[in-house]
């Protein structure tokens, strides 16, 4: 059995890897369509000013971009390294969007980014633009497959396990990339990068406003970053509903811990504002409920109800029972593939097959298992409450709190009167690190709130790791915690120095028409070509 | 001809995105939502920044125009 401390060490580890690259990638998501949207108004209008957002936008979208891709790296080596068993049991369905992302990532995006960064002398206006479209595109097509992949944790679909090869394979690939897991949480994760990207932008065109310093830039970056991150948060925190929603059917075990819901009660259910969660005596502490709202938020009825945790654990313990028999049924088949008796066993517990793996945890000889070890497997099946509850908290406070402010400077902006309200300026700037914080704790809530589960339902956490020694992985984990804090600061620093030097002059105004594009000096032949003979 | 290409071309296109509308609508409502809320929200902010060039040519003229008044 692999040692508990390992199992903690290597999700502590994979979760500072995903959390500090977690970082970076919604602002690339973001950024890359900002850029598209300025390009598209310097190709149409024909303005200079736009190209010069466009390019000054585009050296910070590349800082961020490098990074990303440096923090990203690891992340997908550490399924090998570090979650081996988990490799191997669900590697034939998972390897494949994770290849896709690799090659949407690594080819279509990086291909374009180059073409975006060294084309601009290069390349004709249209043909720019649609490099541009496309690093957008490709960088958003990139983090869908890796949420595909993040989905089939979540709720898998499109697989079943085979007792002759002991791993899951795929049944249906199209039940995998349309599962509805995978579609609401890639359009709230993407548009939640839109929403960092808007108020990273807005937050810097107020701070040159509040300088008064590239005036004709800033203004013009904020009113489209208002634009876009107001329409984008609205997308988002209605996303985020019909992300719950799908949660609600497929992980409900996470509902309840979002909800801090202990005792399944009657309808209209209250949603708890505030509440301080004990996982140990399963109530809440001080808890201030609004009435009615959960039955609304979460089944859209006034007469819809949830399962608290008291049903969730009744439901697990008759899991576990049924699902003994195909552990047992398993270490059989394991032996001889081919056993009639235990190959209808297995098919007559298969769909309860993880909850067996749970309580193996507590019982490694499944003949004998007792009412308790059962007892605290099942209590095992619902998530760190308290810490899901807050994140959950946190990240849609955040998000409202977004929404106000984009709501605010939609009106400043439109009024041309952000310029003067320096209040609002400031405010602006200490609104960068929002966004940020509320992709973490979003993050927090879809990992956490999975819990017990690396595949929901199917193949438990505890199992999942590879058998390293604690040293091993204390010094690893020091390691990257140590490297990523290096990265933060290098992307700050470069940030910020970038900020501070501010775009490369442009020739006129707002309302200046385009330069002509200098004539290109015709590059000399490379010499192999001179002395090719193509008649043979 | 160049024109006859150009209708080719955006033909073509127009047929694409029927057949993704109708797949993606009937298998994927959400990612079909993520193209055109994705494409709307970058329009719009393009139109907002259009807009706020128009202000500012209206605002200058104004202020020239009131300097003219001025002037004796």
């Amino acid at each position: 059995m692999i040692d508990g401390t390992v199992v903690d060490l290597s999700r502590a580890q994979f979760a500072a890897t995903v959390l500090y690259h977690f970082l970076f990638v919604p602002l690339t998501l973001g950024l890359s369509f900002l850029l598209a949207a300025m390009e598209t108004v310097y190709v149409t209008t024909g303005k200079p000013i736009y190209k010069e957002m466009a390019q000054f936008w585009g050296k910070l979208f590349m800082i961020n971009f490098a990074l990303g891709v440096a923090t990203g790296l690891t992340m997908e080596f550490q399924f090998g390294t570090n979650w081996s068993f988990y490799s191997s049991f669900v590697g034939d369905i998972f390897g494949a969007p994770l290849a896709i992302e690799g090659l949407m990532a690594f080819f279509m995006e990086s291909t374009f980014v180059g073409l975006m960064v060294f084309g601009w002398e290069r390349l004709s206006k249209g043909q720019h633009l649609a490099v541009t479209w496309l690093v957008a595109l490709g960088s958003n097509l990139s983090a869908l497959w890796i949420l595909i992949a993040n989905s089939f944790m979540q709720d898998p679909r499109g697989a079943a396990f085979d007792p002759t090869t002991l791993r899951m394979q795929l049944t249906s690939f199209q039940h995998l990339i349309f599962s509805p897991d995978a579609q609401s949480k890639f359009v709230h994760t993407s548009i939640a990068g839109y929403v960092t990207a808007a108020i990273f932008m807005a937050g810097v065109s107020a701070f040159y406003m509040l300088k008064k310093r590239h005036m004709e830039l800033a203004k013009r970056s904020f009113r489209m970053a208002a634009l876009y991150g107001v329409m984008a948060t609205i997308g988002v925190i209605t996303l985020g509903d019909a992300l719950g929603f799908v949660a609600a059917q497929a992980q409900p075990t996470k509902l309840a811990a979002m909800e801090g819901l202990w005792k399944s009660e009657a309808a209209p259910m209250p949603f708890n504002l505030i509440a301080f969660p004990d996982q140990a005596r399963q109530d809440n502490k001080g808890a201030v409920q609004i009435p009615y709202l959960l039955s609304l938020l979460v089944t859209h009825s006034i007469d819809g109800t949830v399962e608290g945790v008291d049903a969730l654990e009744r439901q697990a313990t008759g899991k576990i029972e049924n699902g003994i028999p195909a552990v047992q049924a398993l270490k059989t088949l394991s032996k001889d593939p081919n056993d009639p008796a235990a190959l209808a066993q297995f098919k007559a517990h298969a769909k309860d097959l993880g909850y067996g793996f749970l309580v193996q945890r507590y019982a490694p000889d499944l003949n004998n298992v007792t009412p308790a070890q059962v007892q605290q497997a099942a209590r095992d099946t619902i998530p760190p409450v308290a810490a899901v509850f807050w994140s959950f908290r946190l990240m849609v406070g955040f998000g409202l709190l977004m929404l106000a402010f984009f709501v605010l400077a939609v009106l400043y902006t439109l009024r041309n009167k952000v310029q003067d309200k320096r209040w609002f300026l400031i405010a602006a700037v200490w609104m960068i690190p929002v966004p940020f914080l509320a992709n973490e704790f979003g993050w927090l809530v879809a990992e956490l709130g999975r819990q017990p589960w690396t595949v929901f339902d199917v193949l438990p956490t505890w199992m999942s790791a590879s058998t390293h020694s604690v040293g091993y992985m204390v010094f690893s984990l020091v390691g990257f915690v140590g490297l990523y804090s290096i990265f933060i600061v290098i992307e700050m620093y470069l940030m910020v120095r970038a900020i501070r030097q501010g775009p490369e002059p442009h020739h006129g105004t707002g309302d200046s028409r385009p330069q002509p594009r200098p004539a290109l000096a015709p590059r000399p032949l490379p010499a192999a070509v001179h002395d090719t003979n193509l008649e043979g | 001809m160049r024109t006859f290409l150009y209708f080719l071309l955006f033909m073509f296109l127009a047929v694409v995105v029927i057949l993704m509308a109708a797949l993606l609508g009937d298998l994927g409502a959400w990612y079909f939502a993520w193209l055109v809320g994705t494409t709307m929200i970058v329009l719009i902010s393009a139109a907002g920044a259009a807009l706020l060039d128009t202000q500012e040519e209206q605002a200058a003229a104004e202020h020239a125009v009131g300097g003219v008044h001025k002037q004796p």
